[in-house]
């Protein structure tokens, strides 16, 4: 059976709607609306005039999905040749389910360790740093740096997945993200260490004594090193801020 | 006012929607969130502050898997129309920063409750979009999606407004009644923020290799800063 492929509007439709993976996110079936409505102008393309089919294809979409959003474009794009192929009855449809299951949890992993555990750190450093010199610049640095790594992998990935699957793994080998992931650590470790001396370095210079100054550093580096413990023993943010509250309260009331 | 309170509940709504369900640019981060707040209150400055000091607090808690992290994105609102209204009244001081900073976590608390309950609607909505698909209707699922993106907004936009009101009640009502005295005792409390925020950065980039560098960084950057403001 011959299948029309993807045109390039209904490439760009997908493209498009790919930014909406999470539209519908839902505790059952996670991504999954997000991922059918994505997929749909492709299926729609496929299956023209096979209404049954495009039914069962959405069906095969609604099931559940999740995975970093930016790394689902690869999904996607992959998703969207093989349904091409299952279309044109060259592929079993159960194909499809398998690849995704296959690869969501693991790119969802890869991409949770980048974007959540290294980019966006670096990013949110780097702007509250340069919001101490300008509000804007350390707008435009967060949004920036951010980006440019973000819309690269959707773009890029989107790309590859369009290629089929050995394209998709083919360019998860090349991206190179776990090496990526760790540079950006770095960066984020540098940053974050700038940010905590700028402020503690801040409120040492009002001691006007450089003995002082020394032990407000060491208190600095105790009180990182505290809340990093209370961190990994699950304390929550907002917990240690109630807490700190609660001290302000007391000052106030003494 | 009112038009004020509309804007902040149409850029909150969209900053919302840049959290979860659409496009995640990052818009919806506590420095842009709180600058932006701050300028619809009159002090973008005042806003930006804030924000600087919120955007790393919360910043290890992942939006990994099922988790929903607390809402930085609400806390920011809060924090930035406050501190917008606040400089303009009373004036910025270390106190009321630290004060308007340390009642942002009941907003971060209770933007996640929200959050989560839109995310249980949505399992209802994702529900109905399969039983229509299963009738035949295709074009469901655009409408399960669309309705998915309503409820993020909405909610968005409800919080937006919710919580701007919040500061700038608080920053109206509650922070004069504060004396200067009571302010400076609160301000003691301003080093341990920036601090809670650089152990999320360090937590989050925490490996072998980075842990020496955190504190190398850290310990040059303090010297520098003392050197050169002693030095000025």
């Amino acid at each position: 059976m011959t299948v029309p492929t993807l045109s390039a509007a209904g490439r760009r439709s997908v493209w498009r709607r790919q930014f909406l993976l999470q539209g519908c996110w839902n505790f059952e079936g996670m991504q999954n609306v997000g991922f059918a409505y994505a997929i749909l102008p492709a299926l729609r393309e496929f299956y023209a005039g096979r209404p049954e089919e495009a039914l069962k294809a959405v069906k095969r979409h609604l099931e559940f999905f999740n995975t970093q959003p930016a790394m689902g474009t690869v999904i996607l794009g992959a998703a969207v040749r093989l349904e091409e192929r299952v279309a044109a009855g060259e592929a079993d449809p159960r194909a499809i389910g398998t690849f995704k299951v296959g690869l969501m949890g693991s790119l969802g992993a890869i991409g949770d360790a980048f974007f959540w555990g290294a980019l966006r750190p670096t990013a949110s450093a780097a702007g509250a740093i340069l919001a101490l010199l300008h509000p804007l610049a350390g707008i435009v640095a967060l949004l920036a740096l951010y980006n440019a790594n973000h819309l690269l992998v959707r773009f890029r990935g989107f790309s590859a997945g369009m290629q089929g699957q050995e394209g998709a793994v083919a360019w998860l080998k090349a991206a190179g993200l776990s090496g990526k992931t760790e540079d950006r650590k770095l960066a984020a470790a540098v940053l974050g260490g700038a940010y905590a001396g700028a402020y503690a370095g801040r409120h040492a210079v009002l001691g006007g004594d450089v003995f002082l100054a020394i032990l407000l550093f060491v208190l600095g580096v105790v009180m990182v090193r505290l809340f990093t413990a209370l961190f990994r023993k699950g304390v929550s943010p907002s917990e240690i801020l109630g807490v700190l509250l609660v001290v302000g309260v007391l000052i106030l009331w003494d | 006012m009112a038009f004020r309170f509309a804007l902040a509940a149409l850029l909150g709504s969209l900053c919302y929607l840049d959290r979860t369900a659409a496009f995640q640019l990052m818009l919806h981060r506590p420095l842009v969130v709180a600058t932006l707040m701050g300028a619809v209150f009159g002090n973008f400055a005042a806003g930006a502050q804030v924000g600087a000091v919120l955007e790393l607090l919360y910043i290890a808690r992942l939006p990994v898997g099922a988790s929903v992290p607390p809402d930085d994105t609400g806390a920011a609102i809060f924090a930035g129309a406050a501190a917008a209204v606040a400089s303009s009244s009373i004036g910025l001081d270390g106190g009321s920063f630290t004060a308007l900073l340390l009642f942002t976590f009941p907003f971060a608390e209770l933007g996640r409750i929200a959050d989560r309950h839109v995310r249980k609607v949505n399992g209802r909505v994702a529900h109905l979009t399969a039983e229509a698909v299963d009738r035949g209707d295709l074009r469901a699922v655009e409408h399960g999606l669309l309705a998915g993106l309503t409820l993020f907004a909405l909610s968005g936009a409800l919080l937006a407004l919710a919580f701007s009101g919040v500061g700038v009640a608080v920053a109206k009502l509650l922070l004069p009644r504060f004396g200067p005295g009571s302010r400076l005792e609160f301000s003691a409390l301003l080093p341990a923020l920036p601090l809670l925020g650089a152990a999320s950065v360090y937590s989050c980039s925490r490996t072998e290799r980075t842990s020496a560098l955190f504190f190398l960084t850290m310990g040059a950057v303090f010297a520098a800063t003392v050197f050169f403001r002693w030095a000025a």
